[in-house]
């Protein structure tokens, strides 16, 4: 038995503002420039990826954010086990998108730590950092945006009103969530 | 800062892209066949225009796509955006 | 010296506040609402520095961020001092620490002041043209340069306050929270715009807000009342948002601007603990609205620069606002009727209004016969030719204007005073708007610089845009804001206005004097003692441009970048040189607007967040087991693991003996990782790197070298086949995000064709590297069902497994020579495997290894690092690794490069090894190697790119590039070192182990 070690140790709260990891959580990038990959992915997981630019779709068990024209990222909404990294849903594709050609599926479930914000300051924390508009992007459900904070890329996910997940790349997360603990501090 | 109209996200920073030099410098098919001259113009030769100048730019912290931008250098204006493949939408 | 020249209640200070602050050592008091100036002047203090070359006595000479003479320092000796603080913008706080700058041993009396004697030998250009010569001479005059120069001094320890930077995206910025600014804020946010006003100030209303008398009125209230009304409404206004004590930095291009908020500044030191102190502000607006308002002219002429003398506009706002008296007997010098507004409120103050000069014959508005009124003693057409009183102004000449303005006439007479006010017209406020990039136009009704034409979506409204009476202001400004914000109409269409003020004026850049004008000094830039005579000396001198005219005399050089006199400068030049004021255009305005300090400009990229830190996996195991760290880009890798106090070669020898004796462990998480997929994924490895990929069986590893177009080496790396059309490419730890990249680059402009897609896996996989004799064993036992078998599993092959439920990779790969395997598992497992492999590998005395080794270990296998070995200038050619560049395939990224004329030189540097005559000497990295020491000049032949003591061999092993190296084999070179010269001799670069034993074992 491996021992799961994740880098956010403990879970944050300011006034305003909670932050905490969210794991472990299965996340997929997947690939694809033909209408059959989308189909094919849209029956494999009974999901629609979202084709408008900057948005995301959801069912039950996943959700998908739009990345770019031709990549999405995939995650399971639930808290998968820690002592299990095969996922279902990632042999189904690869099964059929990857074997079929339509496209390439790679597992990214620890090259992005999942960082939840939930209160009324999340966008006061963004805004000491990251030159992204947010000002129409926070009243609205289901956006996403790839944008930098404290020159890290991070990749940003409107879930719900002042309900924000954050994918940040797993070697910078544990400087970026010190730089955010400590902006937090003087909101 | 410029204020760059990613034909693939939208209106973002400057600080999210990336510039990458002069476009519409297409790698020749067979670059065997070039002389060594032919090839150092390929290789090498860049405009640096005071005027319109078509460039090229990464979304490097956003989507990554690579796409094309008309830019006075004169006055920064950015007089279009379009994808890689397109045709300039301006002279 | 010490009298209160507090009068009436006034604006803005809180006379039931009382504040101790000390000035130069000495204790004193002013009230909550006071500026550092203001207090003074309270005090009766004018004095307050020396100007930068004559050291001249220098007092308060405006109320605002134009302030060139009342610089000083805060908190002198102690973390927090800061240098150029304006003292008539420092709030005054409980305990404020001020002393004046450029003086020693004090204020009152300075040595330098000998430089006001000596002026006549230190015109225009004077070090220019003194310590050019002898030129070897300059490092000897530098210091004593140095040290008579420089305003203030910097803090010498870490500055103790946060800085915070925040980015505001708004549809409309209004800049200046005057009249103008005001009227702008509430018509843009009331018609639905998202808006932000900033003020510089701690109040809002400008000047406006203390214009309360009889003679301007808005829809019959007095000015100042009518606009308290309209700010009290914006600030119930919901989208619209108000910063006080925030100026703007800079206006950049597509309405980007940068803006100080100073959060602790007015507050005593005890109490700014743990907050930030600034925030520099990143504005986006979708449209800007300057009212940056005006700045007043000072009028140039003799000695126009002692302590006392002041904008007219700023004893009025002195009166008013801060209700100080600057003086008991006060002069005015004008050329217009603002300073009639300033003796208006003197009067209703009870302060006296000596006289008033004015350099105009014929003025007749009824602001000036209300002052008449006053039994005032007004001298039409008279100016004043000299000043008097060394630390403090006592009096003035004044002398009658010639009819054409170009002379003096008849005799002169002296008033005595102790205060004298100079207004000059006003210069319009319009340094953000031209840094935006917008031009100029010179109005010659009243000799002044407008905008003309804007770059982006902005407007200037007010004074800053050449509107300076209220009726103007009032009726202009809601026209500009209509057509700006395209709106149908304002609350401001009906409005009534009454001013009592008449425009005229009577502009004299250079006022005449009875004396030449080599015997005046008439100062221009008060903070860098630049007089009109300096300026008339540079054109005699032959300098034309204003640019350069600039740079010669240094007008407009100083912390106040000349807001006050440049406009004065171009005036005398323009008529000097008898060319056209808006011909000759202005000095380019650059950021920032005003002075901000580092701690803004760098916010929280300070400390521990300077720069960014990478951390793999396992960087918590180093951390416990006492690993000394080294930066790799942005990356923290383990360097070496020092036990019972060695340095680092002995741990590096210890290490590296153990990796090849028993094993070894490298954390290697930080190479960058690249999944491939996608139908064309062979033909895209083939197009990519030098070798050939298409062949290469599924489970099999390569080596790849990666090429520039120029054909020189930038990145290596193995990648493994892990399907038909899956890779996983890896790349050096500091290339990864480089070769992505360019890898995404080449597919998506010049091959989109190919069926390939890219996605980075350097997070997700750790990998974590056993090597060594003992690694199969220790392997083995960690994952005990593998079949680790030199036939089931040679060298340069990968198999798929598991450790519990938790997929892995395991590559039999190496980067040191020896017989090693790379497990790649998912980054949160990492650490629990290496916990594993250390557990397993206890009974063969396995060791961690840092960086230091892992370079120590390929050098003696001779295997290369790319950025060390190489740098943009190496092909693999030079680097002797031919073997690696497929002469069968049509084409690769680079491979024209290698034939061309300067790449197929026999004499290019080559990648040598190099064995020293003495084993135990160690060459230094970068290190010249040359062949003959009596040649002159010495010729170079290349220098040391890697080397070590090897514990293996048991000798000082190198890497090196030497010109035509490749057929030198067996050669004598020299390394020269500073105190000797080091004997080599050229080998083959791989030092160990040729036959790959080690390797396949």
């Amino acid at each position: 038995m491996l021992n799961y070690s994740n880098v956010i140790e403990n879970d944050k709260s300011y006034p305003g503002l909670q932050m905490r990891e969210i794991k472990p959580v299965m996340k997929l990038i997947i690939r694809g420039k033909k209408r059959q990959f989308l189909s094919a992915v849209g029956k494999s997981l009974n999901l629609l990826l979202p084709n408008e630019a900057n948005t995301s779709s959801r069912s039950d068990q996943l959700t998908a954010l739009w990345l770019s024209p031709d990549e999405w990222m995939i995650f399971s909404n639930e808290i998968l086990k820690s002592d299990d990294n095969n996922y279902d849903v990632e042999k189904l594709l690869n099964k059929n998108i990857c074997k079929t050609n339509l496209g390439a599926v790679t597992d990214v479930t620890d090259q992005f730590v999942l960082i939840n914000l939930k209160g009324d300051k999340i966008f006061d924390l963004f805004e000491t950092g990251s030159p992204f508009n947010f000002n129409d992007f926070k009243s609205k459900k289901g956006l996403v945006t790839q944008t930098i904070l404290t020159k890290i890329d991070i990749i940003v996910h409107n879930q719900d009103i002042n309900d924000v997940n954050l994918f940040v790349r797993r070697s910078f997360s544990d400087h970026l969530f010190s730089w955010m603990n400590d902006s937090a501090s003087r909101l | 800062m410029f204020l760059i109209n990613c034909p693939f996200c939208g209106e973002r920073e400057q600080s999210e892209f990336k510039a990458g030099g002069e476009a519409h410098i297409v790698r020749p098919k067979q670059p065997t066949e070039l002389s060594d001259d032919q090839w150092a113009e390929y290789l090498f030769m860049r405009k640096n225009i005071k005027g319109i100048q078509f460039e090229r730019w990464n979304h490097i912290h956003g989507c990554r796509k690579w796409f094309n931008m008309v830019r006075d250098t004169s006055n920064d204006e950015i007089k279009a955006v379009y994808k890689m493949g397109e045709k300039p939408p301006v002279k | 010296m010490t009298k209160n020249l507090r009068v009436k209640s006034s604006k803005l200070v809180d006379e039931t506040y009382r504040i101790s602050f000390k000035f130069n050592g000495t204790t004193y008091y002013g009230f909550k609402g006071d500026t550092l100036a203001s207090a003074l002047l309270a005090n009766n203090i004018h004095l307050v520095g020396r100007s930068f070359k004559y050291h001249r006595p220098r007092g308060i000479m405006t109320a605002g961020s134009e302030e060139p003479n009342a610089i000083v320092q805060l908190h002198n000796g102690t973390s927090r001092t800061e240098p150029n603080v304006r003292a008539t913008e420092i709030e005054i706080y409980e305990g404020l620490d001020a002393s004046s700058q450029n003086c020693w041993p004090s204020v009152k009396f300075d040595i330098g002041g000998i430089n006001n004697f000596l002026s006549p030998l230190l015109p225009a250009g004077f070090y220019y043209k003194t310590f050019m010569w002898p030129a070897s001479f300059w490092e000897k005059y530098e210091y004593f340069i140095r040290k008579s120069a420089g305003l203030g001094k910097s803090p010498d320890v870490p500055d103790p306050d946060i800085y915070e930077h925040k980015y505001i995206h708004c549809d409309v910025l209004v800049i200046g929270a005057g009249i103008s600014g005001i009227i702008a804020a509430k018509t843009a946010a009331k018609n639905g715009f998202k808006t932000l006003l900033v003020e510089e100030k701690s109040y809002l209303g400008g000047s406006t807000i203390y214009q309360d008398s009889e003679f301007f009125k808005i829809n019959n209230q007095n000015s100042a009342s009518w606009l308290e009304k309209e700010i009290n409404e914006i600030k119930k206004i919901e989208n619209l948002e108000i910063k006080t004590r925030t100026s703007v930095a800079a206006f950049h291009g597509y309405n980007f601007l940068l803006a100080r908020e100073n959060l602790t500044d007015h507050l005593p030191l005890e109490q700014r603990e743990n907050k930030t102190r600034q925030r520099l502000l990143k504005i986006r607006a979708k449209k800007v609205i300057t009212a940056t308002g005006s700045i007043e002219r000072p009028l140039i002429f003799d000695n126009n620069d002692r302590p006392g003398i002041l904008l007219s506009s700023a004893i009025k706002k002195y009166a008013d606002l801060f209700g100080v008296a600057c003086g008991e007997r006060n002069i005015l010098f004008t050329n217009n009727d603002n300073a009639y507004e300033t003796a208006m409120s003197l009067i209703q103050k009870g302060i006296k209004v000596q006289a008033i000069i004015d350099n105009r014959e014929e003025i007749d508005s009824k602001l000036i016969k209300e002052t008449e009124k006053n039994n005032i003693k007004i001298y039409k057409g008279y100016t004043i030719v000299d000043t008097f009183g060394y630390k403090r102004i006592n009096s003035v000449s004044i002398m009658k204007l010639s009819k054409d303005g170009q002379k003096v006439i008849g005799s002169k007479e002296n008033i005595s005073c102790d205060s004298l006010g100079v207004s000059g017209g006003w210069t319009p406020a319009v340094h953000l708007f031209t840094q935006s990039g917008g031009k100029l136009k010179f109005r010659d009704d009243d000799q002044v610089f407008i905008p003309n034409t804007y770059p982006s979506n902005q407007i200037s409204i007010g004074s800053c845009n050449g509107d300076f009476t209220l009726d103007e202001i009032l009726i202009n400004g809601p026209k500009l804001l209509k057509e700006f914000l395209k709106i149908k109409k304002t609350e401001y269409e009906n409005i009534e206005i009454y001013s009592a003020f008449n425009k005229s004026k009577r502009n004299i850049w250079l006022l005449p004097s009875n004396k030449i004008v080599g015997k005046t000094k008439s100062f221009v830039d008060f903070q860098n003692d630049a007089t009109a005579k300096d300026i008339k000396l540079a054109l005699r001198e032959g300098f034309r441009s204003i640019e350069h005219v600039k740079r010669y005399t240094t007008t407009g050089m100083g912390t106040d970048q000349g807001k006050l006199g440049n406009i004065h400068a171009l005036g005398i030049i323009s008529e000097t040189a008898s060319s056209k004021m808006g011909e000759l255009g202005t000095t380019t305005f650059r950021p920032p607007y005003t002075p901000l300090t580092f701690g803004t400009i760098v916010g929280r990229n300070v400390g521990k967040y300077f720069d960014i830190i990478r951390k793999t996996p396992i960087h918590k195991w180093h951390v416990e087991n006492k690993a000394e760290f080294e930066n790799v880009g942005q990356w923290k890798r383990a360097w070496y693991y020092p036990q019972n106090g060695e340095n680092m070669h002995e741990a590096v020898q210890r290490e590296s003996k153990a990796a090849r004796d028993s094993a070894g462990i490298l954390d290697a998480s930080t190479l960058g990782k690249i999944d491939i997929q996608g139908t064309d994924a062979s033909e895209f490895l083939n197009r990519v790197y030098t070798n050939a990929w298409s062949k290469l069986e599924i489970g099999k590893c390569r080596y790849g070298l990666m090429l520039n177009e120029d054909g020189m080496v930038y990145d290596d790396g193995v990648t493994t086949r892990l399907d038909e059309n899956h890779y996983i490419m890896t790349t050096t730890t500091g290339g990864a995000a480089t070769v992505l990249g360019k890898l995404e680059d080449y597919l998506q402009t010049e091959w989109p064709e190919l069926d390939v897609y890219l996605t980075s896996v350097t997070d997700h996989y750790a990998t974590i590297s056993v090597c060594g004799p003992n690694s199969k064993k220790i392997i083995q036992k960690v994952i005990p069902e593998i079949d680790l078998s030199d036939k089931d599993f040679p060298h340069m092959s990968f198999k798929n497994s598991k450790i519990g439920k938790v997929k892995c990779r395991i590559m039999r790969i190496s980067f040191t020579g020896e017989q090693s395997y790379e497990i790649n598992i998912q980054a949160n497992y990492a650490k629990s495997v290496w916990e594993n492999c250390m557990e397993a590998g206890k009974e063969f005395n396995i060791t961690p290894y840092g960086t230091e080794t892992m370079h120590l270990l390929r050098a003696e296998k001779g295997f290369i690092i790319a950025g060390q070995d190489t740098d943009a200038t190496m092909t693999p050619i030079d680097l002797q690794m031919d073997w690696i560049v497929s002469k069968k395939k049509f084409d690769f990224i680079g491979k024209r490069s290698l034939y061309r004329s300067d790449t197929i030189r026999e004499d290019r540097k080559q990648l040598v090894g190099l064995i020293t005559d003495n084993p135990e000497e160690i060459l230094e990295e970068g290190a010249q190697i040359v062949a003959d020491m009596n040649k002159t000049p010495i010729e170079m032949l290349g220098h040391v790119t890697s080397s070590y003591f090897s514990p293996n061999l048991k000798k000082s092993i190198a890497l090196g590039v030497v010109k035509g190296g490749k057929n030198m084999m067996g050669q004598k070179l020299i390394i020269p070192m500073e105190k000797k010269q080091i004997n080599v001799t050229v080998t083959d670069p791989v030092f160990l182990d040729k036959e790959n034993k080690r390797l396949n074992a």
